[in-house]
């Protein structure tokens, strides 16, 4: 311990002898630090948002009334081991999910899960000539406005009013501009199988959500039963849970015990989170390459600083310091510039990330700050990385500084 | 401790094309307590054999015993250590680091040693610079001192760990003859009254006549050995 406070001191001096060395390997490390927290601070945290706003558009997990296979033919699923038969004629079963309460029951046992069934189907809206064909979805609003942002996205009116109005409808601005609609105004929806209604609109969403769609109009879960001539039946189960990363494994869980097909939202964003890999990639590359221009810094700062104190390297093993000492002589120089380059580091990504933080942009007419992560994992992340770096770069040059042989620095001296 | 010095046959050939023959035979006794230089030509292979019997250097064959131990066998870590507690060194030019001190200079091995603590070793490095009359010089960094002063300080560095062996690489070369007569005083005195033994590879006759033991090298060898003073 003694021993490597002297060599500490010995470095200590070594680096204060040589200031501009000093001071640029020092900021070499600091920028790297700086940047690194505010490029990755600003990946992730533009990442998460990205991914807030992909997890909660849509429900975590939604069971739909289709099936991944198709299912058995009956003549397989009553002789096992029979031979499949072909041009067999498969009676029509009714759409739909059946016992759907079950499922509910047993998806509601996730603790903090919020389950809502909803049935969607297609209709025809008509106004005075005209025709728009619409997703006609029929919802619990109490639940519905648990489980998505719809609520928030309504430019006009509220989810409640569905229940407070007859035949009430919400749909989008653009649809409503389309067909010439506006609120209070009534339409007739046309379905295939439960004729003609009328519907009076209610509610309006904003323009330009994509996650509720400009062709979706939601009425309640009656309503839809009727107009679609589907009494009792529910063809959509959408789940919010508690921790939306578990789930992919409620939804293999549920899939796997009910057969029909159960999304996760994983599943129904994989391409997205599949660029996400490739950004974090890219950020990491470009992060990695700034540590590592640092880096470079402080290997030319040990280097030199090798170089310049050979002979005092030959005097210091002549008075008895082994090979060890001097290489940890140069290691801890290379240490002491990555640690006060992070300390630095940490103080210039501060103010980055304030400065960042502070830059408001104009996004379809609302101001929004940059997400950023401003979480101490990023510091400690960019102090890791730096700290290694920084020791192998001072391992490099430190090796040729044990390898000194005194004795040819004497005798060219003497 | 004191310190039977003895060397077998030490020969040095740095390899090449054609190797270079440093040291081509080199057997010597050193007695404790005795002032020895080593005499002889430029390039005659003094200083070459001063790194051997130091252990910076390892020959290429021969044996080298320190009151019957043999050194030849030890790494590189164990010779550091023989350094660092047994040997102190001296050289033509004072070598001090030019960052520390006077009494950090001499602070170092012991220090690195270890056996003693701060307080300790400050204590003894003050007292070495006392005994060199450099007291009130303690705190200033070499480039303040003058040479003289500078080689005192680098004499009482090589004797901070009480070493049985004081190896001198002309330890007088760059010095005017008051100081190399000061100098002189010292290196009899670690001598005769410490019981240390001094080997000093030396131009100047002033040295070689105040040594105790003349070894004469040539071409690589040791060709005579002379003891006692010569007249003064």
């Amino acid at each position: 311990m003694a021993a490597l406070s002297l060599l500490g001191r010995i470095a200590l001096r070594h680096l204060l002898g040589r200031r501009r060395q000093t001071v640029v390997g020092i900021s070499g490390v600091a920028v790297g630090v700086g940047f690194f927290l505010a490029v990755s601070s600003l990946m992730v945290g533009s990442q998460r948002d990205f991914i807030n706003t992909l997890v909660d558009a849509a429900p975590h997990i939604v069971i739909s009334d289709e099936v991944r296979s198709p299912p058995p033919q009956p003549g397989l699923r009553r002789f096992s081991g029979a031979v499949a038969l072909h041009g067999y004629k498969v009676r029509n079963e009714a759409r739909g999910i059946k016992d759907w309460q079950q499922i509910v029951a047993a998806a509601g046992a996730v603790p903090g899960a919020i389950v809502a069934p909803s049935l969607t189907g297609a209709v025809t809206l008509r106004l005075s000539g005209r025709e728009e064909p619409l997703a006609l979805v029929g919802v619990d609003p109490d639940l519905q406005a648990k489980i998505s942002t719809i609520e928030a996205n309504l430019r006009v009116g509220r989810l409640h009013d569905l229940e407070t109005t007859q035949g009430g409808i919400i749909v989008s601005e653009e649809l409503a501009q389309r067909l010439g609609l506006n609120v209070a105004d009534v339409v007739s929806a046309t379905s295939s199988r439960g004729g003609t209604r009328t519907l009076r609109v209610v509610g309006l969403f904003k323009r330009g959500r994509a996650q509720i769609g400009s062709a979706s109009g939601y009425v309640l879960l009656r309503e839809a039963q009727s107009a679609l001539g589907r009494p009792f039946i529910i063809n959509t189960i959408a789940i919010k849970l508690a921790d939306p990363y578990a789930a992919q494994e409620v939804a293999a869980r549920l899939e796997h015990r009910f057969g029909y097909k159960t999304e996760s939202w994983q599943e129904r964003s994989a391409d997205v989170l599949s660029l996400l890999v490739t950004r974090n990639v890219i950020m990491y590359s470009v992060v990695s390459a700034i540590l590592l221009v640092a880096s470079f810094g402080i290997y030319t700062a040990v280097s030199t600083s090798v170089a310049d104190k050979r002979r005092d390297i030959a005097i210091l093993r002549s008075m008895g310091f082994s090979e060890s000492d001097l290489q940890l002589v140069f290691v801890l120089e290379g240490l002491a510039l990555a640690l006060v380059g992070v300390l630095l580091g940490w103080g210039l990504g501060r103010g980055l990330l304030a400065a960042l933080g502070a830059v408001p942009f104009r996004i379809a007419g609302e101001t929004e700050h940059l997400p950023l992560d401003r979480s101490l994992f990023q510091y400690a992340i960019a102090a890791g990385a730096s700290l290694i770096a920084g020791s192998v770069a001072a391992w490099l040059p430190a090796r040729k500084a044990a390898r000194v042989d005194p004795v040819d620095i004497l005798r060219g001296a003497v | 401790m004191t310190a039977l010095f003895e060397a077998e046959h030490l020969r040095r050939i740095l390899a090449g094309d054609p190797p270079v023959t440093l040291v081509a035979d080199a057997s010597l006794t050193i007695e404790p307590g005795t002032f020895a230089t080593i005499v002889g030509p430029s390039g005659c292979g003094k200083s070459s054999l001063l790194y051997l019997l130091g252990l910076l250097d390892r020959p290429t064959s021969g044996a080298l015993r320190l009151n019957g131990t043999d050194l030849g066998a030890l790494d590189g870590d164990a010779r550091a250590q023989i350094r660092l507690r047994h040997f102190g060194f001296i050289f033509q030019f004072h070598f001090l680091l030019p960052e520390f001190s006077a009494l950090e200079n001499v602070m170092l091995p012991i220090r690195r040693l270890g056996r003693m603590d701060a307080g300790e070793a400050r204590e003894r490095a003050l007292q070495l610079l006392d005994s060199m009359g450099l007291a009130g010089k303690a705190a200033m960094t070499p480039d303040r001192l003058s040479g003289g002063e500078r080689q005192r300080v680098a004499i009482a560095r090589a004797l901070a760990n009480d070493p049985v062996l004081v190896l001198g690489d002309e330890p007088t070369g760059n010095l005017d003859s008051g100081n190399s007569a000061r100098v002189v005083e010292i290196l009899q005195k670690v001598a005769h009254e410490q019981g240390r033994t001094v080997v000093c590879v030396t131009h100047d006759p002033r040295i070689a006549a105040a040594s105790d033991l003349r070894i004469e090298m040539l071409d690589g060898r040791v060709i005579a050995e002379e003891a006692g003073p010569l007249g003064t």
